[in-house]
């Protein structure tokens, strides 16, 4: 356990010395702001483990990402959240692309980004492992966000958004930390940077 | 020279034997010993100008002749020249061992009976004494201390060689093929090592000969046979964790019969990592082997031999569901059968012809069963059903003395019915293979193999292997290999039918998965499908190439050092890819070819007796893996690994650290020591894991994280034993001394004692 603490402690003084370094040459030009969303519950339907019925049905949780709030089905919803099944709002046309890359990095919508939206059998940030945002890892029971993946949204508004998952479990745990048993999951902690002015530049 | 079999001439010598102890004996009577006093009841003695004679069972010989020079030898030992006069003046004739195991006698390897040292391909034998120097009493505790091999805990004990899993490495009993594997890894716990003689270690592919299965390496398990004696063995052996392991073996050999009878029962509590959790890591379980050998001489031509094994597991053991009406405890009760019928008869005709046909059936069979505790309902059950039968006609030609050529036809069959698969499944194969045995010049061997297989499902494969050696003097041999192996696909990538209803995905073996794909588009379930249907049940055979290359040095008559390097090319690796996206969210899976990966390495094993009673050895071993997809997906900049604060960066080649569960550096160091006043062998070890990747911790299933390792560790083990005059063994001894545990090895409990004893019990009785 000590091996443990001491490894965490030497790659985060690293990674405090990576980004010090980074933020220097980065020299960023547009201040647009990074939204941080934190511990938005959206735990799945319980299933029955034998028959998979469902036992007990629960709600798409709505997010609207224009207002950075939970919001009703009936407003302006860009996300609906549940378990690892992520919606967007096709009766408002939102859209919404996967591309591979490092968030910072994502200076503007790629020309060979495909938006899409949900059809009545197909999600536009696809479902399952490995396909969408998530990996599930069968040897540690563990659901985490495929790092590289970041999701372009097209809002409500039409206005164009980077998002990136960071985890799906409460608190945003390291992953080490993360007991598939005991720690909530369903808790999304992601982070986005929306442009308002029309462009598809961040 | 090709020596066909060298326990024939052993034969041969004890006929002139009883020739001659008729005879008027005019000398004292010797006794050949080793250097622990023990008798050596295969020593020869060779009078200058005349045939050598075989000492009796208590290694004792008498001279009726003189002369001016005598050689006493025995196979393991280094022969001794004497003069008359010195045989003489001795009453006791003491051989020294000769360091190291190239005079052992391989039989898997070319199918044919050769020593090590005439092999062009690394192998190695362990014989009776090193397998009781690990005190162990199942084949992984035995294998776990060899340089190279890892025992890998995935659904059972499985051996891991040149980076290579269970599911690549075949298994013999006594030549032939052990059937029963679970999702791929073959449970080296099934095997008892009481009555093993001797492991045979075969590296590298060996499709040539064996076909399928065998593109990592072959074990092959040889027990103990009577020829010409009788013993009775009771043993017992207790170790921690409540562990009792009760044995009976009978030999009866007589002229032309000798059977084996062996039993051998196993039963402990288990063990457990984790107490906080409900259920034990190992859970507990009773094993019970039963083996019976006879083998016989029909006539002066022909001889016979029968196998029969029989295997029977249970295990019991609790586990806890979360379900809807919070946590529940499941009972849990698995069991295991498995029963092998060998047949073998040989025919020769002469001395350039041998025939042998081998009959060998098995069957396996698993059934798994939980039930909630307090309902009695059943939460789940499965039952597996596995048979395999072959036949196979070996014919070996001894063309002359630098040339045995050996052609091998053969058929099977193999039927499997379970719970997750439809119907009785039949495979049919058939095959035949060649095999050149060939020196042209006493320095230089040469082993060339071809065999193709021909299979009812995924169709016909070649697998050529050619290997050399070149003996550059006495001490100092250089052997290469290239050869070619494949692992067909296995029932589980063709024919299962598997639904999660809990995660609500499903899981088609390639043969199923087109049928599979149309009934949940009639069902109305499927979204939207992702590949070519028409590529759906395209599964091929998973292939290699490889080669091996290294030496065998003897530095001065005590030492002795082994190297190998290898490099191991996979093509084709079966693995599970979505074909559907369901309306769910949930995917369809099915079998695909998809990975490459490449495993290379070093292996050096180095041996050194510093006096007669205290030998030292080490052994290293290092290994490089590598997948390909994942070389090409860094070098493009597409995968990326978070840090402990979840922030994002692209992974170098630097960060990868290649196949899970691979440590690239093993190793052991080995002293043996017999206490001369006490006359107790002490045989201490430690052996050496070095970190592994056992777990992706930043979601993107590769090893590219400090995190992801665990750490190296090492093993300090001890075992002490002691044979009385009268045969009696003792021994007493720990494994995993310092108590060193993690999680990410669940197959090691921590520190195991163990105490035995064996008692010769006709041996007693004659005394």
């Amino acid at each position: 356990m000590k091996t443990i603490q001491k490894l965490i402690f030497t790659t985060s003084i690293a990674a405090f010395l990576f980004s010090c370094d980074n933020t220097d040459d980065l020299t960023p030009t547009l201040p647009l702001e990074v939204t941080m969303v934190e511990d938005l519950a959206a735990p799945n339907d319980e299933i029955d483990r034998t028959t998979g019925e469902v036992v007990v049905a629960r709600p798409f949780q709505f997010f609207s990402l224009e207002r950075n709030e939970l919001v009703t089905e009936n407003e302006d919803w860009d996300l609906a959240f549940k378990g690892t099944t992520i919606r967007v709002n096709n009766t408002k046309n939102v859209e919404a692309a996967i591309v591979n890359g490092i968030f910072e990095e994502i200076s503007e919508v790629p020309a060979n980004a495909t938006f899409r939206t949900d059809s009545e059998n197909t999600f536009a940030i696809p479902t399952g492992s490995g396909s969408g945002w998530y990996n599930y890892n069968s040897a540690t029971f563990t659901v985490t966000p495929i790092p590289g993946r970041v999701i372009l949204v097209k809002t409500t508004e039409g206005n164009f958004l980077k998002l990136e998952i960071l985890s799906y479990y409460k608190g945003n745990p390291p992953v080490e930390e993360i007991n598939p048993r005991t720690t909530p999951s369903g808790y999304y902690t992601f982070r986005f940077v929306l442009q308002t002015n029309g462009t598809s530049k961040f | 020279m090709i020596r066909f079999n060298l326990n024939k001439i052993s034969i041969l010598f004890f006929l002139l034997l009883s020739e001659v102890s008729f005879g008027f004996s005019m000398q004292e009577e010797k006794k050949i010993i080793d250097s622990s006093g023990k008798p050596i009841p295969h020593a020869l003695v060779k009078l200058e100008g005349q045939k050598a004679l075989l000492v009796d069972e208590r290694g004792m010989v008498s001279l009726d002749q003189t002369a001016e020079k005598i050689i006493v030898y025995a196979m393991g030992f280094e022969s001794l020249q004497l003069t008359w006069e010195e045989w003489e003046s001795k009453n006791l004739i003491t051989l020294l061992e000769k360091t190291g195991n190239l005079q052992e006698v391989v039989v898997s390897a070319t199918r044919t009976e050769r020593s090590v040292e005439q092999l062009p391909m690394p192998v190695t034998v362990l014989n009776t004494e090193q397998i009781q120097n690990t005190g162990g009493v199942r084949l992984s505790e035995v294998l776990r201390e060899q340089t190279g091999l890892q025992i890998t805990s995935n659904h059972g004990s499985g051996l891991q060689m040149q980076g290579l899993d269970s599911d690549y490495i075949l298994i013999l009993l006594d030549g032939e093929p052990l059937i029963g594997r679970t999702a791929g890894t073959f449970d080296l716990d099934r095997i008892s090592v009481s009555n093993i003689d001797r492991i045979e270690i075969l590296r590298g592919p060996s499709s040539a000969i064996y076909g399928s299965e065998a593109m990592g390496g072959v074990i092959n398990i040889i027990t103990k046979s009577y020829q010409n004696k009788s013993d009775l063995t009771l043993g017992l052996r207790h170790r921690s964790f409540n562990t009792w392991n009760p044995y009976f073996e009978l030999g009866v050999g007589k002229d032309k019969w000798s059977t084996q009878i062996f039993l051998d029962h196993l039963q402990t509590d288990g063990f457990d990592l984790t107490p906080e959790i409900v259920g034990q890591t190992q859970n507990p379980y009773q094993a019970s082997t039963a083996q019976v050998k006879v083998s016989g001489i029909l006539s002066e031509k022909f001889t016979l031999n029968l196998f029969a094994r029989g295997y029977g597991e249970n295990s019991q053991g609790i586990l806890q569901t979360n379900g809807n009406a919070g946590a529940e405890i499941l009972d849990l009760d698995n069991r295991r059968r498995d029963f092998n019928f060998n047949p073998t008869l040989r025919f020769k005709p002469n001395a350039e012809w041998t025939f042998t046909l081998r009959g060998m059936s098995s069957w396996f069979s698993t059934l798994s069963q939980s039930n909630f505790r307090t309902s009695g309902e059943i939460f789940e059950f499965q039952e597996f059903d596995q048979f395999f039968h072959r036949t196979e006609l070996q014919t070996d030609f001894m063309a002359n003395s630098k040339n045995l050529i050996t052609l091998g036809v053969g058929q099977l069959i193999e039927t499997v019915e379970a719970t997750r698969y439809d119907d009785l499944n039949r495979f049919d194969a058939g095959y035949i293979f060649l095999q050149h045995l060939w020196d042209p010049i006493p320095k230089v061997n040469i082993v060339t193999g071809l065999r193709a297989d021909f299979h009812s499902q995924f169709g016909n494969r070649l697998s050529p292997k050619i290997s050399g050696q070149y003996q550059i003097s006495d001490n100092f041999s250089w052997q290469a290999s290239i050869g070619a192996g494949f692992k067909a696909p296995d029932f589980r990538h063709l024919l299962l039918n598997f639904n999660n209803a809990a995660a609500g995905y499903y899981v088609f073996g390639a043969n199923l998965a087109a049928d599979g794909i149309s009934r949940l588009q009639e069902q109305g379930l499927v979204a939207q499908v992702l590949i070519n249907p028409a590529s759906i049940g395209q599964l091929n055979a998973e292939t290699s190439r490889a080669i091996n290359t290294g030496f065998r040095w003897k530095p001065s008559s005590n030492s002795q050092v082994i190297v190998n390097a290898y490099r191991n090319e996979i093509d084709n690796l079966i693995e599970t890819a979505p074909i559907a996206q369901l309306v769910t969210g949930q995917n369809a899976f099915s079998y695909f070819n998809i990975r490459s990966v490449i495993t290379q390495g070093l292996e050096v094993d180095a041996q050194v007796s510093l006096l007669e009673n205290l030998s030292l050895s080490a052994g290293y071993a290092f290994l490089d893996t590598k997948d390909l997809e994942v070389i090409q997906q860094i070098e493009n900049g597409e995968l990326f690994k978070r840090n402990a604060q979840n922030q994002t960066r692209r992974v170098t080649r630097s960060d990868y650290g290649g196949l899970f569960n691979r440590s690239r550096h093993t190793g052991n160091l080995k002293v043996n020591y017999r206490e001369k006043h006490s006359d107790i062998d002490f045989a201490l070890r430690a052996i050496f894991r070095g970190k592994f990747g056992f777990a992706d911790l930043n979601g993107n299933l590769i090893l590219d994280d400090e995190r992801e390792f665990a750490p190296g560790w090492i093993s300090y083990n001890i075992t002490a034993s002691k044979t009385f005059g009268n045969g009696i063994f003792l021994e007493a001894g720990g494994t995993n001394l310092l108590n060193t545990m993690t999680a990410a090895q669940p197959n090691n409990p921590g520190r195991v004692l163990f105490l035995g004893i064996k008692l010769p019990i006709l041996n007693l009785l004659n005394k």
